[in-house]
């Protein structure tokens, strides 16, 4: 499939080095904990030490008692429940009657300094009931005497349970010739971004609260906010600093946010949480453990006839975003191949750990390895090789799924040839020495949300303002939250393209509820699309009244007006270009600073039956990735040498940014495959530390080789698609699948440690199974 | 986090330092790079109101080739081109500590008497509080062996191994003067987790002495971890040899990470001298050695992983140092 | 009360004195008492890198530096490194080259980067990623960092 040559932009589609770089660099960006206030009182929380306990009566007057201690709260002052999702509220900011894990919040104090408030929060007394823990998620499917939370299904922990049907599955396999099937267990694991969780709190004296805190939707925390302390929005002012990175892991309002808050509240005093790495770890919000039990089948052709999916996903102790998690392990297994029959139940369970929630690449990342291994399997079985079936059941452009996704750009076939042929694929594949091998994985990516959690779904998702005023400066505001991936610089970018002004003209100002108007933040790969199209559309309003006011001045119509480089060009007479100032003060003569807004809001997607909104975007991504690895076959030890990244990200609008989004997907992805697991014994967190969670080290990372392949997208700002998430879950079936070429091991287990890779050639050698001649 | 409070004392010789240590006796710390100790205190584990800071003191800086001061930093003796000729098998070692940032500060003699590691210990006091501590710190019970008299925390450092293969010595400064003992000696055989070393109540590490032997064994480390920097080790392997026409003239190996105490297996090694090291009699070795070891489970990998790795990493180090010898 | 003794030190090139109590370390003191706030806080435990300071030209961690030790030292933060005007060589490359994303590691990384090129102007890849291997950064995969020092080493 051949594109069209890309039209050329002067900034977009190049490599634009991002704004705040000089800031960042110097140490000079501010961050949360930067932030000093006049007055400020440390804040703390007390950790509840039990899985779980009826939490009698709590005793705080010893603590209240020691001086320099300003407040301690308990539960009960702010009851109220909140939640990311609006129908799964079921997190308190400090907890009211239960203690639902090792970890959880069951008092906070505002002191004068940390000695103080930990002095303080040690003269804490609790009278407990110890209940029942429950630390596995199969153990919380039936005959639960104790439910963790009110809400599960009677006498379960099961927060959610989703059930689809799409075609007829089991007709599907009777007349399948052949069929694979793969169950898959995976370890949770975390953000582990490195800027700690932090938040500051200030009530004021005219009644209105002002939090500064590292989030990622600033707009839902200030939702929480005022949900739970019973404040209007516009009474609540939330501002985003810099924020050191997210994942996913700062994107649920946070009980500590709230805390702060409240603490503020109660002292008058501003207060900072600033949490200790062990905090973040037990705050987790990191994907879920998942065990899941995937089925495949195929014609005598190799066209795929039906998936059958089966998902177990442990939630810890709060719902957070498990209601999409539920659905997503399911239906983001729907690309990017077509699948006409289709089955899945997905249960997610409470238990007694700290909360899983939403990660990069968020519910589409484990089924998507049980499943690219269970296609390696089925093309093995057919004697096929995996990229011809994987071309052979692309989804193409234009095409509908059966459960209803609209897939508008496709360029899936594009990235699988571009890294079949750098790869050296024909030749490595089965052919490489033993311990060494090749292995393809593929997958999608929802660029962003059609269903977004939204209290007003009316209203669009995306909104970006514009201010010019006579010095020339263009200011931007949004409630979008750079966090480290470049949209800042994507913002300034595209406006400055429209406005043919130089980049340096735009000042994206920081998140501030007072002044940014309403985005629904950075997750589920949403910015680009929507805050690119919404910036878009702002900057072509500015840029109509900018080609009035130039024709004004040359008296000519409208229509002979272009934007230029930093002037307007009028049609035939270059001479007469009317430079961006002149034009901008002579559209201020009546209106003074000039203003412009725009917005996006999502095209209807998806289906009528339950759950059809789930996984709907308005475009997708798509990925196919090829590994190369080399295997100690004594040690176990292995090492991923080369990963050739295909990626279709749409146009990339900054290639400098796209290229470090896939870089640190794969090095997230190789992290859950490699080593980095959330590692319990029982409920208890045994490794919450940087140390003992096993982030990989330079000397790990492979060789990159990126080819970004996309073709424009008809809706995408410039044709451009997601490239945060889904450059992630390719990683790890690609990774997956060379190792089985390398050793002929199945790994159905993350993270796949040297130890479990011995383990896996001993049982192939047991059973008789000579490899490579091994 | 923040460290409890505590007096810093400063003092500017050994024997100064040591009268301090037997003033203070039970109340006290040395501190030398503060990368093993502080990120202990600031856990709240096993403080003491006092600390020693042995950064003023002269006599404890210095390195040839026959003497390290016990404060003489990690970086410096992996940059130190004279050593690291000498003394390969020490340069690995010292290379895979840790991280660079942590052996900038840290020092030779801090990985010697490096505190002992478990998953049950290095937690913080909420964390172990929630266990209901551990017979290493504040509490009566172990959580990876359930039972109530032994401790077993890992010896975790990395130059140990090596240091002893080399028959390094130590230089101990005690209220009742020096003495110089084989490294050996400084860790107790006999004890445990908590009962490791066999320095008396404030004495002082002073320096580590490599005789005149060493300079002729090419010793190699092999260090089995998840990850090729930040990771203690989960096996330490060292192998010392010397050659003489492809018959053994001398070799020592020694294994950290696994039990409580590094340990040299000369029962094993002796009877190989004189012998054409066949692969076999390699095999019979690193099998023995593996014998005799049985890891816990209180690391990241498995004991029984760690334990088949014994038998593959010393057949690894043998080669390498047979390798190196041959050069 | 454990004593408060005044500390002085010179920082950034600069002397200073100030009441420093023993139980404190140089990453409190630079953050909190002197308002230095480009050194980070990411783990308090020596393990993330983002507090890595210059002690004497060594790059240190700083969460883990008794503050009382660095009497008589010279300590350079990332704000000592940074010129008065513009960029060092090796911040300039990191812009050029997007080796920051969130920035939360990265004045760790230019202090460890530029340690490095003083002490060898030539790195080779394999001693680059030696070198940085005590700093964490969990958003670039390291591939962009990587490439700074080296088109930095390049320039320098």
């Amino acid at each position: 499939m051949a594109s069209a040559p890309p039209p050329p932009y002067r900034l977009l589609g190049g490599r634009i080095p991002y704004v705040d770089g000089p800031l960042k660099v110097t140490g000079r960006a501010e961050y949360t904990d930067d932030i000093q206030r006049p007055g400020m009182l440390v804040g703390r929380v007390l950790r509840s030490p039990w899985p779980h306990a009826r939490l009698r009566s709590i005793d705080v007057r010893e603590a209240r008692a020691v001086p320099g201690v300003h407040a301690v709260l308990t539960g009960e002052r702010y009851p109220t429940p909140f939640g990311v999702l609006p129908i799964t509220h079921d997190e308190t900011a400090i907890a009211v009657d239960k203690a639902r894990y090792i970890g959880d919040i069951i008092a906070a104090v505002a002191a004068r300094d940390e000695r103080t408030a930990e002095e303080a929060l040690a003269r804490v007394r609790c009278e407990i009931d110890s209940l029942p823990e429950h630390a596995d998620p199969r153990m919380g499917v039936s005959g639960v005497s104790e439910p963790i939370q009110k809400r599960s299904l009677p006498g379960t922990n099961i927060q959610k349970e989703v059930v689809q049907h799409f075609g007829d599955v089991d007709e599907a396999f009777r007349a399948a010739r052949y069929t694979a099937r793969v169950r898959g267990t995976f370890a949770g694991v975390t953000h582990a971004f490195t800027e700690p969780l932090v938040t500051i709190a200030e009530a004021t004296p005219d009644g209105r609260l002002t939090v500064w805190s590292a989030t990622q939707v600033p707009h839902y925390l200030h939702r929480a906010l005022s949900e739970v302390l019973g404040i209007p929005l516009h009474r609540i002012r939330v501002i985003k600093p810099e924020v050191g990175g997210g994942f996913g892991g700062k994107s649920d309002p946070l009980p500590h946010e709230i805390a702060c808050a409240a603490l503020a509240i109660e002292t008058g005093r501003p207060v900072k949480i600033l949490f200790d790495r062990e905090d973040v770890f037990y705050t987790n919000h990191g994907r879920h453990p998942t065990q899941n039990d995937v089925r495949v089948a195929a014609d005598a052709e190799g066209n795929l006839l039906a998936y059958d999916i089966e998902a177990l996903i442990d939630g810890g102790a709060w719902s957070s975003f498990g209601t999409v998690t539920t659905y997503y392990n399911g239906v983001l297994a729907m690309g990017p191949y077509r699948i006409p029959n289709f089955r899945y139940r997905g249960r997610r369970v409470y238990t007694n750990k700290p909360p899983s929630g939403a990660m990069r690449a968020h519910g589409g990342t484990n089924i998507r390895h049980s499943v690219e291994v269970a296609l390696d399997e089925l093309a093995e079985a057919m004697g096929r090789d995996p990229f011809d079936l994987r071309a052979q059941n692309a989804l193409a452009p234009g095409s509908t799924t059966v459960n209803e996704f609209r897939i508008t750009s496709t360029s899936f076939l594009d990235c699988l040839n571009a890294v079949r042929s750098a790869s050296g694929w024909r030749e490595k594949f089965r052919a490489l020495p033993y311990g060494r091998g090749v292995g393809l994985g593929c997958g999608f990516y929802i660029s962003g949300s059609n269903s977004p959690i939204h209290f007003t779904p009316k209203m669009p998702q995306s909104t970006v303002h514009l201010k010019v005023d006579m010095d020339g400066g263009i200011a931007v505001h949004s409630m979008q939250a750079d966090i480290g991936q470049g949209s800042n610089t994507l913002l300034a970018a595209i406006v400055a393209e429209v406005l043919g002004v130089d980049l340096e003209r735009v000042h994206v100002q920081r998140v501030d509820s007072d002044v940014s108007p309403v985005d629904l933040g950075s997750y589920s790969s949403r910015v680009t699309f929507m805050m690119g199209n919404a910036a878009r559309a702002a900057a072509e309003e500015l840029k109509g009244k900018l080609l009035a006011a130039a024709a004004a001045i040359r008296e000519r119509p409208v229509s002979d007006i272009s934007v230029g480089h930093e002037r307007f060009e009028v049609a035939g007479a270059p001479d007469l270009a009317v430079p961006f100032l002149d034009a901008l003060h002579k559209a201020m003569e009546t209106t003074g600073a000039l203003t412009a807004s725009g917005s996006y809001q999502t095209q209807p997607r998806g289906g009528s039956f339950k759950g059809a909104k789930a996984g709907t975007a308005p475009a997708y991504s798509f990925a196919a990735y090829v590994a190369e690895v080399e295997v100690d076959v004594e040690t176990g030890v292995y090492r991923v040498e080369t990963i050739w990244a295909g990626f279709d990200c749409g146009r990339p609008l900054n290639r400098l940014a796209v290229e470090g989004q896939i870089e640190g997907s794969i090095h997230m992805g190789l992290g859950q495959v490699m080593g980095e697991s959330m590692s319990y014994r029982g409920t208890r967190l045994l490794n919450p530390s940087l140390l003992e969670y096993k982030i990989p080290m330079p000397q790990q990372m492979p060789r990159i080789e990126i080819h970004l392949v996309g073709a424009d997208d008809p809706d995408g700002p410039f044709g451009a698609k997601e490239a945060g998430e889904g450059p992630l879950i390719a990683t790890l079936p690609a990774v997956g699948n060379a190792l089985y070429d390398a050793i002929g091991v199945r790994f159905t287990e993350l993270p796949i440690t040297p130890d479990r890779v011995l383990r896996g050639i001993d049982r192939r050698r047991s059973e008789g199974r000579a490899w490579k001649g091994q | 986090m923040h460290l409890d409070p505590f007096e810093l004392h400063r003092p500017t010789t050994v024997e100064e330092a040591v009268g301090l240590a037997h003033d203070l006796a039970g109340r006290t710390d040395f501190v030398a790079g503060g990368t093993d100790l502080l990120p202990n205190y600031k856990m709240h584990l096993n403080v003491r109101p006092h600390l020693i800071a042995l950064e003023d003191i002269p006599e404890l800086r210095g390195r040839s080739l026959a003497r390290i001061g016990a404060m003489e930093r990690l970086a410096d003796i992996e940059s130190d081109a004279a050593l690291a000729r000498v003394y390969p098998g020490l340069a690995d070692a010292v290379g895979e500590v840790a991280t660079p940032l942590v052996r900038s500060s840290g020092t030779v003699g801090g990985n010697l008497l490096v505190e002992t590691r478990c998953f049950f210990f290095n937690q913080s006091l909420f964390w172990r509080s929630s266990l209901g501590y551990c017979l290493k710190a504040d509490g009566d019970k172990c959580h990876v062996v359930p039972q109530k008299e032994r401790c077993y925390a890992t010896f975790s450092g990395d130059v140990a191994p090596v240091l002893l293969v080399l028959d390094a010595e130590v230089e101990v400064a005690g209220p009742s003067g020096r003495r110089r003992i084989p490294l050996a000696a400084l860790y107790d055989a006999t004890g445990d987790g908590i009962r490791r070393l066999t320095l008396a109540p404030g004495e002082l590490l002073v320096a580590v002495h490599l005789p005149e032997g060493a300079r002729g064994r090419r010793a190699r480390y092999k260090k089995l971890r998840v990850r090729p920097s930040y990771d203690f080790p989960e096996l330490g392997v060292a192998v010392a040899g010397r050659w003489d026409a492809g018959r053994v003239a001398s070799m020592h190996l020694a294994v950290g990470g696994v039990e409580t105490y590094p340990r040299r297996f000369d029962e094993l090694t002796a009877p190989l001298e004189g012998c054409a090291l066949s692969d076999t009699a390699v095999r019979g070795l690193a099998e023995a050695v593996m014998r005799k070891l049985r890891p816990v489970h209180n690391t990241f990998l498995l004991p029984d992983y760690r334990r088949r790795m014994v038998e593959v990493y010393v057949r690894r180090a043998i080669a390498e140092a047979r390798e190196g010898a041959a050069e | 009360m454990p004593s408060r003794d005044a500390l002085s030190f010179r920082l950034n090139g600069h002397p200073v004195e100030l009441a420093c109590e023993p139980a404190r370390v140089l990453l409190d003191l630079l953050r909190e008492d002197l308002r230095l706030t480009g050194t980070k806080r990411g783990c308090d435990l020596g393990t993330c890198g983002c507090c890595a300071v210059l002690v004497d030209g060594r790059p240190t961690l700083s969460c883990l530096t008794l503050a009382r030790l660095v009497e008589g030292r010279a300590v350079d933060t990332i704000e000592g490194i940074t010129p008065a005007q513009g960029l060092s060589p090796v911040q300039r490359a990191f812009v050029e080259h997007g080796a920051t994303q969130c920035g939360f590691c990265t004045p760790g990384f230019i202090v460890t980067a530029t340690a490095l090129l003083r002490a060898n102007p030539s790195p080779s890849r394999a001693e680059i990623e030696r070198a940085i291997s005590g700093n964490l950064c969990r958003c670039t995969g390291y591939a962009k960092i990587i490439e700074a020092i080296r088109a930095a080493a390049g320039a320098d």
